[in-house]
């Protein structure tokens, strides 16, 4: 007979297995659930060196004098410092939150960080392109019970560690460990391995905590913010949201719109392969078939050379042109001008807002985690589309991709779209839009692996009635690689030359 | 008039930057010695040295977006140092030793990147 001590002690094990069991949110294959909002608190984006197991960074002797000289030199040398990409495991432990997603082949991060984002592929696959070194690396991501084993290879040499000139080399690898120890904490371990720079591998661990007050991420939009601080990138009144208490738009009254027009309709495909809940499933990797739109909007026959003829992707109004106010097509034909160039957002490669992104020649990976739909788009940004009927957020808080919820009809994606911030453009030549916009966009998948993308914008400020582009999505066998745009943009400095350029013969001129 | 230049697939053709940087009116034609390949996105860069009047010059050549050289199966290690290449190109505006891509060739004509002739691969 056991005595009764021996018999709580097989009690109390099998209360805590089983407690164990039912603490940690599962998905419906049975893995832990590491969806949500997390966040890391503390300063070791600062500092590694309170979270280093072991108690310092084990560097060969000639790596510990570089690290002197990185820290002596942290305030114009750190890489964050200008904004460029943090890296694996840095972006880990930055100040801001981040949102996991779970599929059954994708963990995908999306960091409030500079619209960041992670894709780890847990389908175990090998990447199609190989020999790539990136900034952010790449992930493959495979299941050690419950715990996520994440490999990041190929990250290049340009990242620190913190802010405190702590490196690595660019034979740097890293195996990161997501552990969840309940719904509300998840254990992540990072070792780091660089036979360049260290004389044995090292590792940090600290908790990611979940941000139960957060209905969503915002933005934190890092060389924008920086550029519109400095007056390199400036207010245009007529399109930028107010500054609280500032007049609004000085174009007066926004128009009264009409109804949009009546459209085509589009035959949803049959026999279209689904997710669990029965809805289509959108998921992969796209490209956009836009006939120039990111040139264009409008058809245009060109004689030039080097500006693109362009299709036309508006459906509505019927004659397929824009239906601008005067004011804005004057503002349009004005961006053509060399010295408007530097103006152009993704000039300075900051985000490229909506519809614009999914007419960007660069591919979006679209994934379908329970209750959303998550945009990754190759120029390194995220949209983020909650299914649950929730309000847009107030309308004070504005930005660069806008607020969107989405909804099906029947099997089309309805997204709908407002707080923008009025700083895009709708393409390179100017096509113009404002912080009225209003967009509602369809996602009409016609076949497996076939979208038809439409929008329809609502921009009472620059435009007399609403609008329609239609733009069709090919699904591709391949993966997204990184667009470090920031990172290596060459072009600025050339069209802020111009602009000044122009300026300066203005005065003379006066 | 029309010019009778190829533009490589995945060549930006965004009028503000190119305009801003280089000259269309300012032609080059150039042979010489590949001595590195940067690759980089929206535009890749190919630095060449060409020998002119006993001097050899190293050019920044500006090309096509590095993700679209990439899914066309570049790597690279495929444009070794020392490899000879024919450019055809416009200057940069301030006349320095940088011009912007239309078509790159190999000694025997071969054009490099070769695949599509469409431009708008791009552009789509």
């Amino acid at each position: 007979m056991f005595s009764w001590s021996v018999r709580a002690l097989f009690a109390l094990s099998a209360f805590v297995l089983s407690a164990q069991q039912i603490q940690l949110p599962r998905t419906a294959d049975g893995k832990p659930n590491l969806q949500g909002i997390w966040q890391v608190r503390g300063n070791a984006a600062a500092d590694l060196k309170g979270i280093v197991e072991g108690g310092a960074i084990p560097y060969q002797p000639w790596a510990a004098t570089k690290k002197q000289q990185n820290f002596t030199s942290r305030l114009t040398a750190d890489p964050v410092g200008k904004c460029y990409f943090p890296g694996v495991p840095r972006i880990m432990y930055m100040e801001y939150p981040f949102q996991i997603f779970q599929t059954p082949e994708h963990v995908a991060i999306t960091f409030e960080w500079s619209q960041v984002y992670r894709l780890i592929y847990t389908n175990g696959k090998t990447p199609p392109h190989d020999g790539i070194d990136s900034w952010m690396g790449d992930s493959r991501g495979r299941w050690e019970g419950n715990t996520l084993v994440v490999e990041v290879k190929g990250q290049n040499d340009k990242t620190w560690f913190d802010s405190a000139g702590d490196f690595h080399s660019d034979a740097m690898n890293v195996t990161e460990r997501y552990t969840m120890l309940d719904a509300d904490t998840i254990r992540y371990e990072a070792t780091i391995q660089d036979p360049k720079v260290f004389t044995k591998s090292w590792k940090i661990s600290m908790p990611l905590a979940r941000q139960k007050n957060l209905p969503r991420l915002l933005e934190y939009q890092c060389q924008a913010e920086a550029e519109e601080a400095s007056g390199d990138f400036e207010r245009d009144p007529r399109t930028w949201y107010p500054n609280p208490g500032a007049p609004p738009s000085p174009l007066g009254k926004p128009a009264v719109m009409p109804p949009s027009g009546t459209l085509p309709e589009v035959k949803t495909g049959t026999n279209l392969r689904r997710t669990p809940d029965g809805k289509p499933d959108l998921t992969g990797y796209y490209t956009s078939n836009a006939g120039g739109a990111n040139y264009g909007l409008e058809q245009r026959r060109s004689e030039l050379r080097l500006t693109p003829s362009t299709r036309g992707v508006i459906i509505d109004p019927p004659d397929r042109t824009l239906p601008y106010q005067p004011w804005a097509r004057a503002e349009r034909i004005n961006r053509e001008e060399p010295y408007r160039g530097y103006d152009d957002p993704t000039a300075h490669c900051f985000v490229a807002g909506v519809p614009r992104s999914m007419y960007v020649p660069s591919p979006v990976q679209i994934l379908q985690p329970p209750g959303y739909v998550v945009m990754l788009f190759e120029r390194m940004s995220w949209r983020i589309i909650p299914l649950d009927g929730r309000a847009h957020i107030p309308d004070n808080i504005r930005l660069w991709q806008g607020d969107s919820v989405g909804h099906w009809e029947g099997d089309t994606l309805v997204v709908d779209t407002t707080n923008l911030n009025g700083k895009t453009w709708l393409n390179e030549v100017g096509d113009v839009v404002s912080y009225a916009e209003h967009v509602i966009e369809r996602f009409i998948p016609t076949a497996d692996g076939k979208i038809t993308y439409r929008a329809t914008v609502t921009d009472p400020i620059a435009y007399t009635r609403p609008w329609t582009i239609e733009i069709p999505l090919s699904r591709g066998n391949d993966e997204l690689l990184e667009v470090a745009c920031h990172e290596d943009n060459g072009d600025l400095q050339n069209l802020k030359n111009v602009r000044d350029e122009y300026r300066a013969q203005q005065k003379k001129g006066k | 008039m029309l010019m009778m230049v190829t533009l490589m697939a995945g060549t930006v053709l965004a009028h503000h930057s190119f305009t801003a940087e280089f000259d269309v009116n300012k032609p080059v034609k150039l042979t010489g010695k590949v001595t590195e390949m940067k690759f980089s996105n929206p535009h890749s860069w190919i630095y060449l040295d060409v020998e002119k009047d006993g001097k050899v010059v190293n050019w920044a050549l500006e090309t096509g977006a590095a993700n679209a050289l990439i899914r066309r199966g570049w790597k690279k290690t495929d444009l070794p140092a020392g490899t000879v290449l024919v450019v055809d190109g416009w200057q940069a505006r301030n006349g320095t030793a940088t011009a912007n891509v239309s078509s790159v060739t190999f000694t025997d004509g071969k054009r490099l990147f070769a695949g599509s002739s469409n431009e708008s691969a791009e552009t789509k």
